[in-house]
């Protein structure tokens, strides 16, 4: 750190220091490991499809669900093949034909499913990992056909809520980019994590107020998650298990230690400590 | 296969069952291609993987077996109240192997294994190998294309399964009493085996209990044979139709009972929660006649079925084209376009940003001007980007010249423009980049030494003709005023739009020279004037009538705009000849061209975006407070930048009547004479031009001004 040679440019400096009312709202790792482990505690109950995914040879893991849902596939592959692709596969297909036509003859198959109906089945993907740089979850995400081939941007546009899409247009919290999964190595949507903390502060700001108690991720979650087709019941938030993040300063153990259904979430820390508090000075 | 129709009145009815299909996550070709790089290489032997079925789906969905990114962990966990399916991946080295390989062998293979266990009574006690798949794959990894081909086996009976009794819901068969104790047994089974879901399992029922038990214990559980149940986790949502996993079920059970048995009740366990609430009313039940199998000792395998057909409904395999996921070139293309969208969608929705990406940039110059403008180019997403230079580069270029390293200068030095391009694709593969190494014949610079440096002249000339009808934009980036005479001229004479650049040692300039009005269309006319410009949009420029009367240096159209050369009263001539080497060289402030190269890009870019293109009347520096014209802001005619004072401002001048390179006296010449016209420039002295424009009699006056000035000097 270079010293300060004019005393005006170091009061300059510390006009740059957020004033402690202008608090921040970051999320550090444990809480974020605990806010997950309360969150899968009532997904189980739920049924609802959450799992913790240890990355192999890693203490680092996230959250997933996978869900299936109908959409329009509007560019699919059709359109973005060359005529040669196209033309390959055609002969491609060709060359089965003889032998393998009269294969099965089996009267026990019932035939109802259409091509169109198991074409536009897409297969959605959601990733909640943790972000160190910006203290904050970030939801990854992915969609595919049941071939395993990942929709573009405007494919999953196509089956957000036109209201939704608007939001994404306007609203500062939902910019869509496209990034490796940290973890995977694969190319996924996120939802960037960038203006995470402005909107979560006023949140956890009126719980603090209200001494209510807040689990960070299902707060976030319910905000960002509809936006990609991704919703979270209300009763994460009527019904889940005591919260560990507790604004009110007072924070209590979390009640009696979680149970542990398969695929539980294995943490780094050992036993569940009380959380730091959500809200510090920034 | 025709289907079988179905009556619901006969008496015959068969038993049909819901076909599996495929469903691959994108994460389990990601790990196929990892283990064909890493692990499998070209070992072509069978694989264990895993995939799972479940059976909570709502209904409208197929019947699915999926397999996700955790498939090659054969043993590894699946998802909670999923069912585990042990398969077998034969990838093969080639599409010729994968064409070729014994499908029906494959099956079989796999059907008498399932048989094998069957008649050995391994099925009965590990009821899991009932239900097996295989899948053949192919992956070009070149292209991202991946073929493949499942198979879930499944044995035939000859004559099908009678039904006795049609589905019906279990809501219909049993009380909420007994519905909720068959779920509290199947728990109870759930956690007495360890698993989250049982694949089949045996039921017996009272009004007032239900038990279930593992199919392993069938001897002490079924005492009574005159009524037996068996339930399977059904993956099917199909009200009239189980799922596939039942069909070697049932093939077992005949094969143990069939003689025994008259009435085989089967319920098809279907178990769905939604928003926390569980439900198994949906589940179906109904009964059948288990046909005896003919040779029940006999070893051979029955008929066997079990490839699944592709989305034509016809027998064969599928092809997934994942390069737009997986193939780094692709993944760079579509990261850099929703880089870009990101500009639009959050701060300038009213970006058209096809019209700039769309945009064929011609580069006149591959220095230091030449590398900033083209990576500033990249940025903005524009993928045609041409080079002209014919220079090479040298040990003092790399620092300055961002696209060249020192290994490029090795051994006399690469050629820029080929350098330039190769970079290019270096540093996004998606670009369409072409470099040309040539000269540009310039005033002054005589070319008439011999019929081979003619016809050289007259063949670059051609050249760099056809280059700039080519391109939408021309940037003028070259380290001498004469060498942008030529491609000034032809690009006013084809209408097109010119972004010039020049250095000095702390200032700049940055200009977009006038766009003449569209020539009319005159037959023999062989340049498009509509096609000439840039901007789709502009189509004839219609004198703004509702802005202020242009004047001298306000609210000049575009139309009215002066050239580099405009401000000049002298012809360009060989600017080297007089002078020392630190003026030949440009020397110039280091950030200098980044700045005047980012900037003439940035000028571009808003001229697109104004509705009249080039023809957009120029902003000035008074215009800093008023609404601007375009979303990105102001269309100036000029930045001409004081690194000293790092000022910048903003002039705007008309085009002069004179100009040595932009009037139409020129033009007309040109595009008369041509390369007749333009030798003479080359050969001549700067009077030829200046004697053409009129210029060398505007000196005289302003020389005869110039005297009268000097005597009134001398009378003060």
């Amino acid at each position: 750190m270079l010293s300060c040679p004019l005393p005006h440019l170091c009061l300059f400096s510390i006009s740059f220091i957020s004033p402690p009312e202008m608090s921040s709202c970051f999320l550090d790792e444990e809480t974020f490991c605990q806010c997950c482990q309360l969150f899968l505690q009532h997904s189980h109950s739920l049924c609802d499809g959450w799992s913790w995914e240890q990355v192999k040879g890693s203490e680092e893991g996230y959250l997933r669900k996978t869900a299936l849902g109908t959409g329009r596939t509007r560019c699919n592959q059709d359109q973005q093949r060359t005529s040669s692709d196209q033309h390959q596969e055609r002969t491609f297909s060709l060359s089965f034909h003889d032998d393998d036509g009269d294969d099965e003859d089996d009267g026990a198959v019932c035939c109802i499913q259409e091509e169109s109906s198991s074409s536009s089945v897409v297969q959605y993907e959601y990733h909640v990992l943790y972000s160190c740089s910006y203290q904050t979850p970030v939801l990854y995400f992915r969609a595919s056909t049941l071939e395993g081939r990942s929709l573009c941007l405007e494919e999953v546009w196509d089956s957000v809520h036109p209201n939704y899409r608007q939001r994404l247009q306007h609203r500062p919290w939902d910019t869509i980019t496209q990034q490796e999964h940290p973890l995977l190595g694969q190319s996924f949507f996120v939802l960037h994590p960038c203006r995470t903390e402005e909107f979560m502060k006023p949140v956890l700001k009126a719980a603090l107020e209200e001494h209510r108690q807040v689990n960070y991720i299902v707060t976030w979650l319910s905000v960002v998650g509809p936006v990609v087709g991704l919703d979270v019941p209300l009763s994460y938030c009527t019904q889940a298990p005591e919260p560990p993040h507790t604004p009110s300063g007072s924070p209590q153990p979390p009640s009696g230690s979680p149970q542990s259904p398969s695929g539980s979430p294995h943490f780094p820390s050992g036993s569940l400590q009380p959380p730091a508090l959500g809200t510090k000075p920034g | 296969m025709a289907s079988v129709p179905v009556d619901k009145d006969s008496a015959d009815q068969k038993l049909q069952f819901a076909p599996f299909s495929s469903a691959l996550e994108a994460g389990f070709w990601h790990q196929l291609t990892q283990k064909k790089l890493n692990d499998y290489r070209l070992d072509e032997s069978p694989k264990n993987i895993k995939g799972y079925y479940y059976n909570g789906d709502p209904v409208g969905l197929p019947t699915r077996l999926t397999l996700e990114f955790s498939a090659f962990e054969a043993d590894g966990p699946s998802p909670a109240r999923c069912c585990p399916v042990t398969g077998t991946l034969y990838n093969t080295n080639t599409l010729e192997a994968f064409k070729t390989s014994d499908k029906k062998a494959l099956l079989e293979q796999q059907a008498t294994e399932i048989w094998d266990s069957i008649q050995s009574g391994d099925a009965l006690k590990d009821p899991s190998l009932l239900c097996k798949f295989l899948l053949l794959t192919y992956a070009d990894l070149k292209k991202y294309h991946f073929y493949y081909w499942f198979c879930f086996p499944a044995l035939c009976f000859s004559e099908g399964i009678k039904i006795l009794k049609e589905p019906a819901t279990l809501e219909q068969v049993f009380s909420s009493k007994q519905t909720s104790a068959l779920q509290a047994a199947y728990d109870s089974l759930c956690s007495e085996t360890g698993t989250s879901a049982v694949p089949y399992f045996l039921i017996k029922y009272t009004e007032d209990a239900v038990q279930v038990a593992q199919l392993r214990d069938w001897d002490s559980f079924n005492t009574d044979l005159s009524k037996v149940t068996v339930g399977v986790y059904d993956p099917c949502t199909l009200p009239q139709h189980p799922g596939w996993p039942l069909r070697n079920l049932l093939f077992l059970l005949a094969s143990k009972w069939g003689s025994q048995i008259d009435v085989m009740e089967v319920m098809c366990f279907r178990d769905r929660t939604l928003q926390g609430s569980r439900n198994i009313q949906h589940s179906i039940v109904f009964q059948v006649k288990l046909p005896v199998p003919e040779q029940s000792v006999n070893a051979v395998c029955p008929k066997n079925v079990g490839w699944e057909k592709n989305p034509k409904g016809a027998m064969g395999p599928r092809m997934v084209n994942l390069s737009e996921c997986m193939d780094p070139k692709r993944l760079a293309e579509s990261s850099v376009d929703l880089n870009l969208r990101l500009m639009r969608w959050r701060l300038v929705p009213s970006l058209d940003l096809d019209k700039v990406t769309s945009t064929k940039c011609l580069l006149l110059g591959a220095g230091t001007l030449g590398c900033n403008v083209a990576r500033t180019l990249m940025g903005w997403g524009v993928r045609h980007i041409t080079f002209v230079d014919n220079a090479k580069i040298s040990y003092s270029n790399p620092v300055r010249q961002p696209l060249y390293e020192f290994e490029d200068c090795l051994g006399g030095g690469k050629s820029k423009a080929l350098a330039a391009v190769d970079r290019l694709g270096k540093i996004f593969p998606g670009v369409n980049s072409e470099g040309h190494v040539m000269s540009i014949p310039m005033p002054g610079h005589p070319v008439n030494f011999s019929e081979a440096t003619m016809s050289q002249a007259r063949q670059d000339v051609e050249h760099l003709e056809k280059l700039i009808s080519e391109h939408d934009v021309v940037f003028l980036l070259m380290d001498t005023r004469e060498s942008r005479w030529l491609p000034t001229v032809i690009a006013a004479s084809n209408r097109k739009l010119v972004v010039n650049s020049a250095l000095g040692f702390d200032t700049f300039v940055v200009m977009r020279h006038g766009l003449k009005k569209p020539k009319p269309c005159g037959p023999g006319d062989s340049s498009d004037p509509s096609s000439s410009s840039a901007s789709s949009s502009s189509s004839t420029p219609a004198e703004p009538a509702q802005l202020p009367a242009a004047s001298l240096f306000s609210n000049i159209p575009g139309h009215r705009l002066g050239c580099y050369f405009c401000n000049d009263v002298v012809a360009p001539g060989d600017s080297t000849r007089d002078r020392t080497l630190d003026q030949q060289c440009t020397v110039s402030r280091p950030g200098l061209a980044m700045i005047a190269g980012a900037l003439a890009v940035e000028l571009m870019v808003s001229i697109l975006q104004h509705t009249e293109g080039g023809y957009a009347v120029a902003s000035s520096s008074d215009d800093r407070m008023n609404e601007p014209p375009t979303s990105l802001g102001l269309v100036p005619h000029q930045i001409r930048g004081f690194l000293s004072r790092f000022d910048n401002v903003l002039p705007a001048s008309l085009a002069f009547d004179k100009c040595t390179a932009c009037s139409q006296i020129v033009l007309d010449s040109y595009e008369k004479d041509g390369f007749n016209f333009l030798s003479k420039v080359f050969n001549s002295s700067h009077s030829f031009l200046e004697d053409l424009t009129g210029l060398t009699q505007l000196h005289q006056e302003t020389q005869n001004a110039e005297i009268w000035d000097m005597s009134d000097d001398e009378s003060i």
